[in-house]
């Protein structure tokens, strides 16, 4: 019997819990659109703020950096990602080793991954830039793609691919012809999401960049504008970043239905 | 005339807009074995799960020894439900799920222990009590599940399709076993199926459902040899139904010959009628009150019995006989023959067309 | 058969990538522990133990003990939080539950930074709720909101709730209705039912929000940078600094090895729940 009051209560908790999580940046979005710029009072609609963004040449270069390091290690990891989720399924039989190896770079902290990267580039001196950035985000960025494209493959029907050898496609073929087709959209929502996680990720940029301000990306940016204190810019340039986030994460939910890693 | 021991009086449960159990009115005796049958969706599990408490009534009431328990949160009642997915409790034991019911009631440990090991015995797992659920058998699961509801001595105990998810073979063994541990244990088992030849083996009564609203309750006999409604006779059994007309004194074939019946069922009115017989009752040759001609389309063994499909004017589909092997093999049928098949009066059911 | 070494063949650029950027690194991180901080900041290739011993340092210890407090504190909080959350989810008609998770996971796939950030809006000295207490009278001092430990502990909690919810509501919602309705059936109350057989049941989810909220925390470095100030330190700054300021890679190299080792534990320990609850885990699953 659902019991009234129970429900009640749990409404109650949802709507606390849901308060938390999206007051702090529902007041941050608003006050991005505050004339005055301060929370001290609204002074009515505007977009002046993200009209300063467009001024301001460090963010401009900032965001055409993590455009190119979000791009091309998305790139590089869904097809890393996709071909590693489409072997990993089809041997079946994997060690706990490789399954660990697979899934360690969700987790590892990724200060430990930071500095453990940069101890190696700057020991085999290798010049560090967007290039190094870029190839670490793929580290991460592959391992999602691969969990969401194997989430998809769990409910795949294998007979498809032997309908095809059986046709008498060779294996490349199939996989061109057949599996990929089949696996688009969990494959497409896999990038988005690698997509959003290099356009946030901090701390490995941050270690990877190298010396000088000429690698510098959005969320490096945003760190050394924030240690100054809230600007009008900064709520601006953060409502952004959410909306990017927002809406690469919405697109891929849709065209893989719940599919994100872990659901 | 003495109360009856569970009483359900004019229970009725609407889900939203679809009303699942309608106007149902229910006398159950103590110790009785009863069976509730009927179609999908027929509101079996919905009744079952008021009685115990998980749905709320949309009206009417329920008493148990003359005490209404419609009111009553379901861990209060005394009455316990075999759920149809057992619902064992997966991280436990067989013997703590077992433990589950009696710990609840608060009852010092060393009779919980002698309570279980007993029940235990009687289900024969004694071997497995320290096995997890899913360590089990299908049919040992199920044995679980009715351990752990019987253990509590509830006064009715429900069951919803106990023996649906086990093989055939499986299924009668356990039917056989679930009458001894009702006569052992003295409790009132209401027991839902889908399989009517289950609640015929089974019940001390029965009750078809449909749409929610009771049909027919009857022993097995009754409802057998005297179903009350045409979809009654269809759903318990095979029915060959024939298409008859009204005569001035009495029903007749489409060719005009009489067809003489025993029970003619209420809104039976002028025009055409559907005549019902049970395929063993049909037989060889013209000797009873009534009889038809048709072709043999096919003949089925089924061990003993032999199944005769006849193909005739009196029926769409082909009529079913059922004849023990020897009785054919004097003069056995073969596919394509024109025979003649006999039945008695009172062996002819009338229904509305 | 040929087939079988196909699969390998499809593998290995990924597997080779991952090689080259993670495992070698991370073992070099291992090996770099046991050398020697050069005068300049640089690596004296001679083995030592000094920089593990230094680890354990009372000085240096205790904001290893700081950082799993704050660690422990913010998963515990996250757990009752998330797990209250993910059950109010589960409790809701179906249909609508897929939507209730992608809003409250949503978050969590938004910026890190930005998310602590909005608490800096939010608690500054001309924030919102400095703010709204001067708007309703209040003029007095009000306690510094900003840059304590509490504030680190709420922007931890706030930006690794949503992964809780995620693990807490999956076996919530794979739990078989019938199996609560059955132990209420057996006379236990709703609360009894609870503790006894949805909290078991639900356990693994718990084990793996705590352990992650615990892993991502206790090696965090942005939250403290932000909302705990400038002089606020867990491992993750002095992490950091090693690397960064103070040049002492040898030594950074060494937290981070303590920091893998109790990640790794604690995964392990998580893998154990797990193993444990899927023993019993029965008609549950799907
Ligand atoms: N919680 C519910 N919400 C809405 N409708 C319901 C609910 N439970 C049952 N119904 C509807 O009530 C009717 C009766 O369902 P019930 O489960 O009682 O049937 P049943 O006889 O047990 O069927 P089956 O033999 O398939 O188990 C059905 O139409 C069903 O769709
Ligand atoms: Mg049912």
């Amino acid at each position: 019997m659902a019991d009234r009051n129970t429900f009640r209560l749990m409404l109650l908790i949802l709507g606390l819990v849901f308060a938390f999580l999206y007051i702090p940046i529902s007041v941050l979005v608003g006050l991005s659109f505050n004339e005055g710029g301060l929370p001290t009072a609204w002074t009515g609609f505007s977009v002046k703020w993200y009209g300063s963004l467009l001024e301001d040449a460090d963010i401009l270069k900032a965001a055409g950096n993590t455009l190119i390091v979000a791009v091309s290690s998305t790139i590089l990891a869904t097809i890393l990602g996709t071909l590693l989720a489409v072997g990993v399924e089809i041997r079946r039989r994997n060690g706990k080793w490789l399954e660990t190896i697979i899934f360690a770079p969700m987790i590892i902290p990724d200060i430990v991954l930071a500095i453990a990267l940069l101890s190696m580039f700057s020991l085999l001196n290798i010049k560090m830039g967007l290039h190094t950035i870029t190839v670490s985000h793929v580290v991460f960025n592959l391992a999602f793609v691969c969990a969401v494209v194997r989430a998809r493959l769990k409910s795949f029907d294998w007979s498809i691919v032997e309908a095809s050898a059986d046709l008498g496609a060779s294996t490349m073929i199939t996989l061109y012809r057949v599996v990929i087709p089949v696996l688009m959209p969990a494959i497409v929502a896999g990038g988005l999401l690698a997509f959003t996680l290099s356009v946030d990720e901090f701390i490995i940029a941050f270690f990877t960049a190298g010396a000088g301000r000429s690698s510098i990306t959005l969320p490096m940016q945003i760190f050394a504008m924030i240690r100054f204190g809230v600007t009008p810019e900064i709520n601006a340039l953060a409502t952004i970043v959410i909306s990017v986030s927002v809406v690469a994460l919405a697109l891929s939910q849709r065209l893989n239905k719940g599919g994100l890693p872990g659901q | 005339m003495t109360q009856a021991f569970l009483s359900i009086r004019n229970v009725e449960k609407y889900f939203s807009a679809v009303k699942a159990v309608d106007d149902v009115s229910l006398d159950i005796r103590e110790n009785e074995f009863f069976a509730l049958l009927g179609a999908s969706g027929s509101g079996k599990t919905t009744l079952l799960r008021m009685l115990a408490g998980f749905e709320s009534l949309s009206g009417g009431d329920i008493l148990i020894e003359g005490s209404s328990i419609a009111n009553m949160q379901p861990n209060q009642r005394p009455v316990n439900l075999m759920f149809q997915s057992y619902a064992l409790f997966p991280h436990m034991t067989v013997a703590q799920n077992i433990a589950y019911g009696l710990e609840m009631e608060k009852l010092p440990k060393a009779e919980i222990t002698e309570r279980v090991n007993a029940i235990l015995d009687v289900i024969q797992l004694s071997h497995l009590a320290k096995r997890k659920p899913d360590q089990l058998s299908g049919g040992q699961r199920q044995r679980v599940a009715l351990a752990r509801a019987l253990v509590k001595r509830p006064k009715v105990l429900l069951l919803d399709e106990p023996l649906g998810a086990l093989d055939k073979k499986l299924r009668s063994e356990m039917q056989l076993e679930l009458k001894r541990l009702q006569h052992e244990f003295g409790i009132t088992f209401i027991m839902v199926t889908h399989d009517q030849e289950e609640a015929l083996v089974m019940a001390d009564r029965i009750a078809i459902m449909r749409d929610g609203a009771l049909l027919q309750v009857g022993s097995p006999k009754d409802i057998y040899e005297l179903p009350g409604s045409r979809y009654a006779a269809d759903f318990i059994g095979v029915m060959n139904f024939l298409k008859v007309k009204r005569t001035d004194n009495g029903f007749a074939a489409p060719d005009g010959t009489a067809i003489a019946t025993a029970h003619v069922s209420d809104g039976v009115g002028e025009g055409d009628a559907i005549a019902a017989v049970r395929p063993e009752r049909l037989f060889l040759g013209d000797a009873g009150d009534n009889h038809f001609d048709g072709t043999v389309s096919d003949i089925a063994y089924h061990g003993l019995d032999l199944l005769l499909h006849v193909e005739t004017e009196l029926s769409d589909t082909p009529v079913v006989a059922r004849m023990t092997a020897d009785v054919a093999d004097n003069h056995r049928p073969e596919i394509g023959q024109r025979i003649t098949l006999g039945w008695l009066a009172r062996d002819t059911h009338i229904f509305p067309a | 058969m040929t087939t079988d070494r196909r699969p390998l063949l499809l593998m290995t650029p990924a597997l080779l990538w991952l090689t080259a950027l993670m495992v070698i690194p991370c073992a070099l991180i291992l090996v770099l522990a046991f050398f020697r901080r050069g005068i300049y900041g640089g690596i004296e290739y001679t083995w030592t133990l000094e920089n593990l011993a230094l680890v354990f340092d009372p000085l240096y210890f205790r904001i290893f003990l700081k950082s799993a407090g704050i660690a422990g504190l913010s998963a515990a909080i996250a757990c009752v939080l998330g797990y209250a959350a993910a059950y109010a989810i589960a409790a809701m008609p179906r249909r609508r539950q897929p939507t209730l998770l992608f809003f409250a996971v949503l978050p969590f796939w938004s910026n890190y930074l930005v998310r602590t950030y909005a608490w800096i809006v939010l608690l500054n000295r001309e924030g919102l709720i400095v703010n709204i207490a001067r708007w309703l009278g209040y003029n007095g001092e009000l306690p510094s909101m900003l840059y304590t430990e509490q504030t680190v502990i709420v922007g931890l909690v706030y930006n690794y709730l949503p992964f809780v919810i995620l693990a807490c509501y999956a076996p919530l919602s794979r739990m078989n209705p019938e199996v609560t309705e059955a132990s209420r059936d057996l006379g236990a109350s709703a609360w009894t039912t609870f503790r006894r057989i949805t909290l078991p049941m639900t356990v693994p989810g718990i084990a793996t929000g705590f352990v992650f909220v615990f892993v991502l925390s206790i090696g965090n470095f942005v939250t403290p940078a932000l909302l705990g100030g400038g002089q606020f330190q867990m491992i993750g700054n002095l992490v950091y600094a090693q690397f960064l300021t103070a040049n002492d890679w040898p030594f950074g190299a060494a937290l981070s090895m303590v920091l893998i080792l109790v990640m790794l534990g604690l995964l392990m320990a998580q893998a154990v729940v797990a193993e444990r609850a899927s023993n019993g885990k029965g008609q549950s699953d799907g």
